[in-house]
């Protein structure tokens, strides 16, 4: 009874001791982790904050008492965002058992949704009981902190090699491969159609002058119909901007030196400024507006002629049937069209006597069938050669997989990023309302930025 | 029980830690330090004062009409007696939900509402104006807060013996008079009980202030509590350190507001 107590992290999700447990970095502590492992096989409870401190206890005794573990662990602990609830846990339950049939091993699953897997995620490495394998949307701030197996150790010949060369760039820290692709989206430009031609728009804009015109067009028609919906409350201002950015021929580092707050860049912010509150194009109060439940909401209903999406937008769209949109490349004000391409992350966790056990489930996933049935499953773009390969023929995937080329990624190899990204989903949409300063906003951005890197 | 996370929340408010949650050695006081120079501080404090005078007020002044209103004998008393608890049973984050739609600016009952019996000439972006989000919002803690304030209020109406009345009544007591110098004084231990829990809960609430408050950017309308929860995982700053002193000080101060009111109304209790 006791031993079962000792193994489960259910505090994790616990609200009041959230921020209240550093990890004991003693010498012990990866011994005292190996055999909560262990014993987290012999059976899985939720249990109270009373028998929480209780398996602290018992934990402590046993170090103190000497009691060894073997080296291969009996379980990993695997920890997955939640992409969509039809698809995600599914997946991940199946390969898990593969898993444990052929190796023996295994596998403590946990899928958190993406509101809350930073938290859950930061409280595991306070408290000493970091997942062995983990994917996220960031990994350099990992990689800084040397949790991580690099590619060569966690992955086979084959896996490695498989990889998309950009996208194995994008998880690079220090010239090694840290962050393993998982999976990747890109955003594309989507309009109705419909509200379009009652506007009078024959073409979807290629420009920022023809974008408002064409909003304006739009938003003529009267009603409550929207122009642009333009998202830069904190959900996702960092995407938003970056496609706004290099669409001006800016960008978020020049080298090794942040650049937020060049002059293309302020150029840019006053250009969004204006799409609000000179033209009045975009939806009331863009800068506390977020996109899920805002931007893709209203376009979603109609209301509004051009936004930012990508393929998960275009599935509810299809699954809902409400709006006639089209798709195409994002408007450029420098003649060349360039979009956002966003790459997700496996990373493996440097625990000990773990890596065999980590390497064999990461071979598991990047086998072909299984990567590409989920990845098609979750509506994503392939991150692997031979997905690409498989995935090419896929019709609904075309307008993504045509940007793929063009597409860029924000900065997630400097580990500064891990904090400019929260900055400017904090910050970016101040700009752009009533009275705000482009200007200053991106200088404080920008001074923020210098300071983390110094 | 309670000690312990307590330890813990002061040790972690002594640690330095990265971004990733790892713990990196000790730093005494230096994140109280920090906290201290935090630009937003001052603004954050003043919402929490608002948020938690504000809801805690109103919702008392409702709630002791509401607990008249229930202690009197009518039809459907019982029916409406059980309506009152349903934001009660209702989980935090659903009702904050609902409300987001209700307020929304393109597609909320509200405007839609206000517009069309002319009390508004225009629809209003009510969580996104900065003049109408902590209003938005104490609107749905009272709501929240208004069963349980008012069985607490009502529980107390029903230890009030009717003699009393009674005795005021023959005294030639108005009705007003009666409420003032019998109810109020006699329900007094009800709305301390009523006052001092709601003060603690109201300040620890998380899901309305984060939830109706989550498209604003910056901390221009967080409380204490939402502002530790930034700190700690949603801002540049990415500090559990600086979140746990944040912490801690949340502790001290609901506990000293709680014995400052107390001794307050025990205070005004002693006879003059």
């Amino acid at each position: 009874m006791r031993q079962q107590v000792a193994c489960r992290p259910r505090v994790i999700g616990d609200p009041a001791i959230l921020l209240a447990r550093p990890s004991r970095r003693s010498a012990e502590s990866s011994k005292t982790y190996t055999l909560g492992e262990n014993f987290c096989s012999m059976g899985a409870m939720r249990m109270s904050r009373r028998l929480v401190v209780l398996a602290l206890v018992a934990a402590g005794a046993l170090v103190a008492g000497g009691c060894g573990g073997s080296d291969k662990p009996r379980s990993i602990k695997v920890v997955i965002a939640e992409y969509s609830k039809d698809h995600t846990r599914p997946f991940w339950q199946g390969l898990a058992q593969q898993y444990t049939e052929k190796t023996g091993t295994k596998v403590d699953l946990q899928v958190i949704d993406w509101n809350s897997i930073d938290q859950q995620v930061s409280t595991m490495i306070q408290n000493n009981q970091p997942p062995d394998v983990l994917n996220l949307n960031s990994f350099s701030s990992y990689a800084k902190d040397g949790l991580l197996y690099s590619a060569n150790e966690a992955l086979s010949p084959k896996t490695r090699e498989d990889f998309l060369e950009a996208f194995a760039r994008g998880g690079t820290y220090r010239d090694t491969l840290y962050g393993f692709p998982i999976l990747a989206s890109a955003r594309a430009f989507f309009y109705n159609r419909d509200l379009l031609a009652r506007a009078g728009v024959a073409e979807p804009p290629r420009t920022w002058d023809e974008l408002v015109q064409a909003a304006r067009k739009v938003q003529a028609t009267g009603g409550d119909a929207i122009g642009y919906a333009l998202p830069l409350g904190p959900e996702e201002a960092q995407a938003e901007w970056s496609i706004w950015m290099w669409n001006n021929g800016g960008d978020w580092k020049s080298g090794d030196a942040w650049t937020i707050n060049s002059e293309k860049n302020v150029q840019t912010l006053q250009f969004l400024a204006a799409l609000a509150n000179t033209y009045k194009v975009t939806q009331v109060n863009p800068g506390k507006t977020n996109r899920t439940d805002g931007a893709f909401q209203l376009f979603k209903d109609g209301k509004v002629g051009m936004v930012m999406g990508f393929s998960p937008l275009a599935a509810q769209l299809d699954a809902e049937k409400k709006v006639n949109y089209g798709v195409t490349q994002m408007p450029s004000n420098t003649g060349t069209a360039v979009t956002l391409g966003v790459e997700d992350y496996l990373m493996a966790f440097k625990k000990k006597g773990n890596q065999e056990a980590v390497r064999q489930f990461l071979d598991l996933y990047y086998q072909p069938d299984q990567i590409t049935r989920w990845i098609t499953a979750e509506g994503f773009l392939p991150v692997t050669k031979s997905g690409l390969e498989k995935m090419s023929g896929n019709e609904k995937l075309k307008p993504y997989l045509a940007a793929l080329p063009s597409a860029r990624l924000a900065p997630t190899t400097d580990p500064v990023w891990d904090k400019v990204k929260l900055d400017v989903q904090q910050n970016i949409g101040a700009a752009v309302q009533p009275g705000g300063d482009p200007k200053q906003v991106l200088d404080r951005l920008q001074k923020n930025a210098a300071e983390s890197a110094r | 029980m309670v000690v312990y996370p307590a330890v813990e929340l002061v040790r972690a408010s002594l640690g330095r830690y990265s971004i990733t949650g790892l713990y990196q050695g000790a730093v005494g006081l230096r994140n109280y330090r920090r906290l201290l120079e935090q630009e937003a501080l001052s603004a954050v404090i003043g919402n929490t004062v608002v948020w938690v005078v504000g809801v805690v007020a109103i919702t008392i002044l409702i709630s002791l009409a509401l607990a008249q209103l229930l202690e009197s004998a009518f039809p459907g008393r019982r029916l409406v007696r059980w309506a009152l608890i349903v934001p009660w049973a209702a989980s935090l984050i659903m009702t904050a939900k609902l409300f987001v739609w209700l307020y929304d600016y393109y597609f909320g009952l509200l405007n839609r509402l206000l517009t069309a019996t002319g009390l508004l000439a225009r629809p209003v972006d009510w969580l996104g104006d900065d003049g109408t989000v902590m209003g938005a919002m104490i609107a749905v803690g009272v709501f929240v807060s208004l069963p349980f304030t008012t069985y607490v209020l009502l529980a107390g109406l029903q230890t009030i013996p009717g003699e009393v009345y009674e005795a005021a009544r023959v005294d030639g007591a108005s009705a007003w008079r009666a409420y003032r110098a019998v109810t109020l004084p006699l329900l007094r231990p009800a709305l301390l009980v009523a006052a001092v829990l709601n003060l603690i809960y109201v300040f620890n609430s998380f899901p309305i202030v984060w939830t109706l408050n989550d498209r604003n950017p910056g901390f221009a309308h967080d409380t204490m509590i939402t502002y530790m929860y930034k700190i700690a995982f949603k801002s540049a700053l990415r500090d559990v350190g600086l979140a746990a002193a944040l912490g801690v000080v949340n502790v001290l101060l609901i506990l000293l507001a709680v014995v400052a009111y107390l001794r307050v109304s025990r205070w005004r209790e002693e006879p003059v």
